[in-house]
C-alpha cells in the first residue's frame, strides 16, 4: 500500500523510507491480530461466565436449634447466582482493562521490534544502493556482488551487477572507437601539416617539391575524406533498420556492381555476375547497395590481376542470399573474427596505401544486422575469400526475432566453379 | 647529428625527413619496426623519432629492442603517436622514450624536441651552443666566430654542431661520418674531408686562428681554448 502523493511530500525523510512503512504495516497486522485473539478470548470467557452458575438451585432450610422454640429459615439461592454473577462480572472487567494494557505494551514492543527487523532485512539494500552511487560516481568497472544467500535481493544486485557489465562493455567499445576514430584522423591529419610546414619552411622551395607536397596534401585528405563519410554512414546507422521498403535485390545489387566493371576490368579481374530475378526483401535499397559495393571494392582492390570475382544472389527458403567471391589473399583463420570489427586491418601499412578505411566490413556488418539479416565469411589464405549476406524474404513479413540462420559453406571447391553454389541455410 | 625517423606512413615520414634534413641533421628513415631495429644495430643514431603504431613490430618494442643493444650508446628516442591519452603517454614514457610528441604536431615543435633532446647529451642549456669565440644558435640556425657570421652549407652546419657538442674530445672520420651523414653517404669517399676542410677555411677567415686541429693519424679535435 502506498500512501497518497499529498502526505508522502509532507512527512519528514524518515517517515517515507521503506523500513517505517514497513514497520507501520508490521506492526499494525500484529496489533490487530492481537487484539483479534484478545478479543476472541473475552467473549469466550464473557459467554463462559454469564451461563448457568456453577451452584445449582436448590431451596433450603437452616434453623437456628439454640433458639427455643428453633428459628428457621428457606435459604434463597438465587441470592448466591448474584453474588456469582458479580463476581464474574468484575472479573471480565479486569480481564479487559489488562488486555487493553497488554495490547498497548505489545503495539509499542511490536513497532521496535519491526523497526529493527525491518532494518536488518532491509540493510542489504542500503548496501546496494549506496555502491550503486559511487559506482555512478567513479567508475563502471566496480560491481556490487552482494555477499549471502541467493534470496530475492542477492538477485537485485546480480542483476544490477550483469546490466552494469554489459553498460561497461558498451561504454569501453564506444571509448575505444572513439580513440580509434581520432588516431585514425590524425594520422592524415599529421602528414598534411607536417608537408606544409615543411613545404613553407623553404623559403626556395623548387615548383616540383610544392608540387609534391601538394599531391602528397591532396592524397591525404582524400583519405580523411573517405574516413569521414565513414564514420558518418557508421554514426548515421545506429537506428535498427533505416528505411521500410520493398527491395528488388537482384536489381539492386546488379546497380552497385556496375560501378566496378571498368575499375575490375582495368585490373583485368573478370566480375562475374549470376543474379537471381525476383528476390523481394524489405529495407533500404541505397544501404543494401552499399553493402554490396563495399564488398566488391574490398575484392576489387585486393585480388591479384588477371583473377575473377563473382557475385552472385539467391533465395533458399525463406532467406535470400548475396555472395561475394574472389581469389585474393585470403584471410587468416585467426584474423577472420576480427574482419568486421572497426579499424582492423590485415595488414595496415598494405590497405592504408591502397585506399582503405578499415571501415568497410564493420559497415556491412551494421547494415545486414540492421536489417535482421547474417554475414558470413569462408576463407583460405592464398586462395581468396568468399562473403556472404542472408537477409530474411519480404513475403514472411520483416520480423527481427527470425533471423535467418548459419553458415553456407562455401569450399574453395565450390568457388573453383564458374558459378558459385552455396549450400542453404540450416537450422 | 644522425636521426632516424621511424613512421609508417611513409608520406609523413618523408616528410619530417626532409625537413630536418633541411637543418643539417643526417637522416635515416625507417618504415616499419623490423627495419628500424634493423637500421639501429648498424648505425649510431643520436635521436630516434618513432611512431608508436607500427605494423609487426610496434614502437614500444622497437625501443625495448634498441635499448636492449649493449653494444651501442642508446639513442635519445621522441615517440610520435596519435594516441593521446595519458595512460599512453605513460605507457610510451615507461618503456624508455624520452619524450612524447602528438601527433598532429607542428613540425618547428617536433624540430625543438628533438633540440632539446640533443643537448641533454651535450649537457647545455639553451638552443644556443658557445665554444671559445665561437657561437652557435641551431634554432635560427646561425653561427658566428667573434661576432661575424659565418656562411655555412647544412652540412658544414651540421658538422661545426657536432665539433662543439663534443669540444675537446677527438673524433675520428668514422665518428664524423657515422653522425653528420646519412646512411646514402658513400663511406669510400673523401666528402668528410673536404667538408671539414671547407669548414676550416670558412672558421679562419672569420678569426684569426684555426679552432679545428688535425691529430694526426686520429681525427679532427675542435680546441676549448682559443
Amino acid at each position: 500500500m502506498n500512501p497518497p502523493g499529498w502526505l508522502v511530500d509532507r512527512l519528514p525523510e524518515w517517515a517515507r523510507s521503506i523500513r517505517f512503512r514497513y514497520t507501520l504495516l508490521y506492526s499494525a497486522v500484529l496489533f490487530g491480530l492481537a487484539a483479534f485473539v484478545v478479543a476472541a478470548l473475552y467473549l469466550v470467557l464473557l459467554m463462559a461466565l454469564r451461563g448457568e452458575p456453577v451452584s445449582t438451585g436448590n431451596r433450603g432450610k437452616i434453623c437456628d436449634l439454640q433458639q427455643v422454640p428453633p428459628q428457621c429459615f428457606t435459604i434463597d439461592v438465587f441470592s448466591a447466582r448474584e453474588l456469582e454473577r458479580r463476581v464474574n462480572t468484575q472479573t471480565l472487567a479486569k480481564l479487559r482493562n489488562y488486555s487493553f494494557g497488554a495490547l498497548g505494551v505489545l503495539f509499542v514492543a511490536s513497532l521496535g521490534v519491526g523497526w529493527v527487523v525491518a532494518g536488518r532485512v532491509l540493510r542489504p539494500i542500503g548496501r546496494i544502493t549506496a555502491v550503486a552511487r559511487d559506482i555512478q560516481a567513479t567508475d563502471l568497472s566496480r560491481r556490487i556482488e552482494l555477499p549471502g544467500p541467493d534470496d530475492e535481493l542477492k538477485q537485485l544486485a546480480d542483476t544490477f551487477d550483469a546490466m552494469l557489465a554489459r553498460l561497461d562493455a558498451a561504454f569501453a567499445a564506444q571509448r575505444q572507437f572513439v580513440a580509434d576514430a581520432s588516431h585514425e584522423l590524425r594520422n592524415p591529419l599529421a602528414i598534411i601539416r607536417t608537408n606544409v610546414d615543411v613545404a613553407l619552411a623553404d623559403p626556395h622551395a623548387d615548383p616540383d617539391d610544392l608540387r609534391h607536397a601538394i599531391t602528397v596534401v591532396k592524397r591525404a585528405s582524400d583519405r580523411m575524406a573517405r574516413l569521414v563519410d565513414d564514420l558518418l554512414a557508421l554514426a548515421r546507422r545506429q537506428e535498427p533498420v533505416f528505411e521500410h521498403e520493398p527491395v528488388d535485390l537482384g536489381a539492386a545489387v546488379a546497380e552497385a556492381s556496375d560501378d566496378f566493371v571498368v575499375p575490375a576490368a582495368a585490373r583485368s579481374i573478370v566480375l562475374d555476375r549470376a543474379i537471381a530475378p525476383e528476390v523481394m526483401v524489405t529495407g533500404d535499397r541505397d544501404a543494401l547497395k552499399r553493402a554490396v559495393a563495399n564488398l566488391l571494392e574490398n575484392a576489387v582492390r585486393l585480388a591479384p590481376a588477371g583473377s575473377r570475382i563473382s557475385l552472385a544472389t539467391g533465395s533458399e527458403g525463406d532467406s535470400a542470399w548475396i555472395a561475394v567471391a574472389d581469389e585474393g589473399p585470403g584471410i587468416a583463420l585467426d584474423d577472420q573474427a576480427h574482419v568486421f570489427d572497426r579499424f582492423w586491418r590485415a595488414d595496415k601499412a598494405r590497405s592504408r596505401a591502397d585506399g582503405g578505411t578499415g571501415l568497410g566490413l564493420a559497415i556491412v556488418r551494421q547494415i545486414v544486422e540492421s536489417h535482421g539479416g547474417k554475414i558470413r565469411l569462408q576463407s583460405k589464405v592464398g586462395l581468396g575469400s568468399s562473403f556472404v549476406i542472408w537477409l530474411p524474404i519480404a513475403s514472411t513479413a520483416p520480423d527481427p526475432s527470425s533471423r535467418p540462420s548459419p553458415a553456407p559453406a562455401l569450399t574453395p571447391a565450390d568457388r573453383a566453379r564458374t558459378r558459385p553454389s552455396f549450400d542453404p541455410p540450416s537450422d | 647529428m644522425r636521426v632516424l625517423v621511424v613512421e609508417d606512413e611513409a608520406d609523413l615520414a618523408d616528410a619530417i625527413a626532409r625537413g630536418l634534413r633541411r637543418d643539417g641533421y643526417a637522416v635515416d628513415v625507417a618504415y616499419d619496426g623490423d627495419e628500424a631495429v634493423d637500421k639501429a644495430t648498424i648505425n649510431d643514431y643520436d635521436v630516434v623519432c618513432l611512431d608508436l603504431n607500427l605494423p609487426r613490430i610496434d614502437g614500444i618494442e622497437v625501443v625495448r629492442r634498441i635499448r636492449a643493444d649493449s653494444r651501442r650508446p642508446s639513442p635519445r628516442v621522441l615517440m610520435l603517436t596519435a594516441r593521446d591519452s595519458t595512460r599512453d603517454r605513460i605507457a610510451g614514457l615507461d618503456e624508455g622514450a624520452d619524450d612524447y610528441l602528438v601527433k598532429p604536431f607542428d613540425f618547428d615543435e617536433l624540430k625543438a624536441r628533438v633540440r632539446a633532446l640533443l643537448r641533454r647529451d651535450a649537457g647545455r642549456s639553451g638552443a644556443l651552443l658557445r665554444v671559445a669565440d665561437i657561437e652557435l644558435d641551431s634554432s635560427r640556425h646561425e653561427a658566428r666566430r667573434g661576432g661575424h657570421q659565418l656562411p655555412l652549407t647544412p652540412k658544414e652546419f651540421a658538422l661545426l654542431r657536432y665539433f662543439m657538442s663534443r669540444a675537446g674530445q677527438v673524433l675520428s672520420q668514422e665518428d664524423l661520418l657515422e653522425h653528420v651523414w646519412d646512411e646514402n653517404a658513400d663511406p669510400f669517399t673523401n666528402t668528410v674531408r673536404v667538408t671539414v676542410m671547407t669548414l676550416r677555411r670558412k672558421l679562419a677567415d672569420a678569426g684569426d686562428s684555426q679552432p679545428i686541429e688535425t691529430v694526426v693519424g686520429r681525427g679532427y679535435r675542435l680546441r676549448e681554448q682559443p
